[in-house]
C-alpha cells in the first residue's frame, strides 16, 4: 500500500495549481494522471488565453500546461504518477485503487484527496448519430493538435459556444474548411472575440438551428450530408427549414459534463445544477466537499473555463494542505487572495450563468 | 441501411428501444440499464447517462434533478483482469 | 450582430471608431472588443499608457486617444485577436491597417493579397507593407496592409494566395 498526504488526482490545469498551492505550503504532494505527460486539455489549447496575469492571460494553453508541468516537475514536494488512471475509491477504508500503465494494479491511502478530474463531452441524439465522421470536439482538437491528423474537408460545426469557436478556429488554420457553425440557442454562447475571429473568415455562425440527421455515403458508409432546422422559442424544431451541408464531418460541441465517478463511489452529496454542466459536488468554500477530507477543483466541480479552474485548484491545494497543519502564516491571506480572484473572473455578465449555478449549490 | 438515432455507443442501444421500454412503463436508471446494458459499456456511461437522463425526465414529467441515478461502483473504467488477480505480485514490485 | 453571427453592426462598432480629426494625425488602435469578459491583456501591454487599467477585469477596455501611438504592441498580446491599427496618413490614397494574422502561408512584404471585411468577404485588394513575427508576437504575426482609404474601417482579415475554399 502506497502513502500519501495529498494525493491529486488529474493533472489538468486545476490538478496542477493544486499541487503546486499544495507543495508550496509544504504538504507532500502525489500527482497522478492517466496521460503520459502532464497538462490535461491544456495540450491541446493552441489560443492565447483569457484572464488575468494570475491566471497565464495572453499566453498559450499549450505553454501554460508547459509551465505548469515544469514548476511540478521540479518541485521537490510533489510526485508524479503518469499513465496511472484511479478507477476506484473505497469509502470504508478511504483507499485509492489505481490503474498503472494498464497492467499495474496500486492501491493507495491518502491522507487528503483533491479530485480534479475534469469533464466529458455532451452528445446529441439524432438520426444516424453515430455515422463514421461524426466527432466531439475535443477528439477532433486531440487528432489535429496533439497528432498533426486533420479530421477531414469539410466540417459542420454544432455549438457556438468558446470550444466550438475555438475548434472551428483551428479547423480553419489547419486547412479544413468549416462550412457553418450552427447553435440551437437563440444566440452566441462562446466569446463574441471568438465569434468574431471565424465570422472573419467567412465561416457562418447560425443561431436557433440543430440537427435534423446525418446520411451515410452508400459506398462507405461514413458521413457525407448533414440537414438542420430552426428551433422555435420553445426550442421545438420547425418543419420546412430545413438546410443541408454536404460535408465529410460534423463536430460535436454542445457542452461538457463533470467527471465525478469518484465522488460518487466515495459518496459524497451530489446535486443537479444545469448551470455547471450536470451533477456536482456540493462543498466549502475550501473546495471540501461533504466527505471530509475530499476537496474538488475545476470542471469535476462544476463546468467553467480553465482561468477558473486554476483558481479553484490553488485553493483546494492551499485548504488541503492548511488542514494537515501546514500554515506558515500565509494561509488565510493566500485564500483570501484566490477567492477575490474567483469572485472577479466570474464576477461580469459572462459569469451570471456560474453565479446562479453556484448559488443553487450554495442553498 | 436502416437509420438510428444512438443514444449507448458502448452497447449500441437506441433511442427507439429506450422509447419501447418507457412506454411499457420502465422509467428508472436502473431498469433500462438492466435490460438494455445502457450505460455499461466501455466508457461506462459517460456519453450516455446526460442523455438517458434527460429523456427519462421528458418522458415521467420532471425535472432531472429528480430522476435517481444508477449507483458508481468502482471501477470507472474498464481493466484487465490480470492487473488486479496479479495485484498481490504488482504491488510488491510496484 | 455580434450576439447572433459575430459580426459587429454600424451602431455596435461606432463607439470603437475614433473620430476623423484623430484619424488625421496618424495611427491608432482600435479595440473590436464589445462584451465583458474577464480578461485584461491589452491593458498591461500598453507601454504608453493609452489603454487605461481596468478597475474591474470585466472592463471594456477604452483608448486613450491622444496617448495612443498606433505602436500596435497590444495587437498580438489581445487572446481575442479584437484589435488592430489604423494609419489613415499613410499616403494620399491608401490607409495601412494592421492585423492579426495566425495563418499559414504569411504573406511577404511587398506581396498583394485579397482584403476581406469583418464577415470575411473578399472587398479588394491590397499589398503587404510589414510583417511582425518575432518573439514578441508569440506566433501571432502583426500583418500591416495598404488598402484604399475608404476601406480602412471595412478590411479587418487577409487572404494569402487566393481562395482555397
Amino acid at each position: 500500500m502506497k502513502h500519501a498526504e495529498i494525493a491529486v488526482i488529474g493533472g489538468g490545469p486545476a490538478g496542477l495549481m493544486a499541487a503546486l498551492a499544495a507543495a508550496e505550503m509544504g504538504a507532500k504532494v502525489t500527482l497522478v494522471d492517466r496521460n503520459s505527460r502532464l497538462g490535461g486539455q491544456l495540450v491541446k489549447q493552441t489560443h492565447k488565453f483569457f484572464g488575468s496575469e494570475k491566471e497565464y492571460a495572453s499566453i498559450r494553453g499549450i505553454d501554460i500546461g508547459r509551465i505548469l508541468a515544469t514548476e511540478v516537475h521540479k518541485n521537490p514536494n510533489i510526485e508524479t504518477m503518469l499513465n496511472s488512471t484511479v478507477v476506484a475509491y473505497y469509502p470504508d477504508d478511504g483507499v485509492l485503487g489505481i490503474e498503472v500503465e494498464e497492467k499495474k494494479w496500486v492501491k493507495m491511502k491518502a491522507e487528503r484527496i483533491v479530485v480534479a478530474t475534469g469533464a466529458s463531452e455532451k452528445y446529441l441524439l439524432f438520426e444516424n448519430n453515430d455515422l463514421p465522421g461524426i466527432y466531439g470536439a475535443g477528439a477532433v482538437q486531440t487528432l489535429m493538435n496533439e497528432h498533426g491528423v486533420v479530421p477531414g474537408k469539410n466540417v459542420l460545426m454544432v455549438g457556438a459556444g468558446n470550444i466550438g469557436l475555438i475548434v472551428s478556429y483551428q479547423l480553419m488554420q489547419a486547412g479544413v474548411n468549416v462550412k457553418a457553425i450552427i447553435d440551437a440557442a437563440p444566440s452566441i454562447g462562446g466569446y463574441w472575440v471568438h465569434a468574431s475571429k471565424v465570422a472573419r473568415l467567412g465561416v457562418p455562425i447560425l443561431t436557433s438551428y440543430t440537427v435534423k440527421a446525418a446520411y451515410p455515403n452508400e459506398m462507405t458508409g461514413a458521413l457525407e450530408r448533414a440537414v438542420i432546422w430552426r428551433v422555435d422559442d420553445r426550442w421545438q424544431p420547425v418543419p420546412g427549414t430545413e438546410k443541408v451541408f454536404n460535408v465529410d464531418v460534423m463536430c460535436i460541441a454542445v457542452g461538457l459534463s463533470p467527471l465525478a465517478e469518484l465522488l460518487w463511489q466515495a459518496g459524497c452529496k451530489m446535486m443537479y445544477v444545469p448551470e455547471l454542466g450536470g451533477h456536482v459536488p456540493v462543498r466549502n468554500d475550501n473546495m471540501e466537499t461533504t466527505v471530509s477530507g475530499i476537496y474538488v477543483a475545476g470542471d469535476v466541480a462544476g463546468v467553467e473555463e480553465a482561468s477558473s479552474a486554476m483558481m479553484e485548484g490553488r485553493l483546494a491545494g492551499l485548504s488541503a494542505a492548511k488542514s494537515l497543519g501546514y500554515d506558515d502564516g500565509t494561509y488565510e491571506e493566500k485564500k483570501a487572495e484566490a477567492l477575490k480572484e474567483l469572485e472577479n473572473l466570474r464576477s461580469g455578465p459572462v459569469g451570471g450563468k456560474i453565479r446562479k449555478g453556484l448559488a443553487q449549490l450554495a442553498s | 441501411m436502416k437509420s438510428k438515432t444512438v443514444i449507448c455507443r458502448c452497447e449500441d442501444v437506441t433511442l427507439e428501444e429506450i422509447e419501447e421500454l418507457m412506454e411499457k412503463g420502465y422509467t428508472s436508471m436502473d431498469e433500462i440499464k438492466r435490460i438494455t446494458r445502457c450505460g455499461m459499456g466501455q466508457c461506462q456511461g459517460r456519453t450516455c447517462r446526460t442523455l438517458l437522463l434527460a429523456e427519462l425526465a421528458k418522458a415521467v414529467k420532471t425535472h432531472p434533478a429528480e430522476i435517481k441515478i444508477t449507483t458508481f461502483r468502482p471501477p470507472a473504467k474498464n481493466i484487465k483482469m490480470s492487473v488486479i488477480l496479479g495485484g498481490i505480485d504488482n504491488e510488491q514490485n510496484g | 450582430m455580434l450576439a447572433t453571427n459575430g459580426i459587429p453592426t454600424a451602431e455596435e462598432l461606432a463607439p470603437r471608431i475614433p473620430p476623423a480629426e484623430r484619424l488625421k494625425k496618424g495611427p491608432v488602435a482600435i479595440i473590436e472588443c464589445f462584451q465583458k469578459i474577464p480578461c485584461n491583456p491589452c491593458s498591461t501591454a500598453c507601454k504608453t499608457g493609452a489603454i487605461e487599467k481596468f478597475e474591474d477585469i470585466n472592463d471594456l477596455p477604452s483608448v486613450d486617444l491622444e496617448k495612443c501611438t498606433g505602436c500596435g504592441l497590444c495587437i498580438s498580446k489581445c487572446p481575442g485577436l479584437a484589435i488592430f491599427v489604423v494609419d489613415e496618413t499613410y499616403s494620399e490614397m491608401e490607409a495601412a491597417v494592421s492585423l492579426p494574422f495566425e495563418f499559414l502561408p504569411l504573406p511577404a512584404e511587398g506581396e498583394e493579397v485579397d482584403v476581406l471585411d469583418r464577415s470575411g468577404k473578399t472587398v479588394g485588394r491590397g499589398k503587404v507593407i510589414r510583417v511582425r513575427n518575432g518573439k514578441y508576437e508569440d506566433r501571432t504575426p502583426v500583418v500591416t496592409v495598404a488598402v484604399p482609404k475608404e476601406l480602412s474601417m471595412v478590411v479587418r482579415n487577409i487572404r494569402v494566395g487566393g481562395d482555397r475554399r
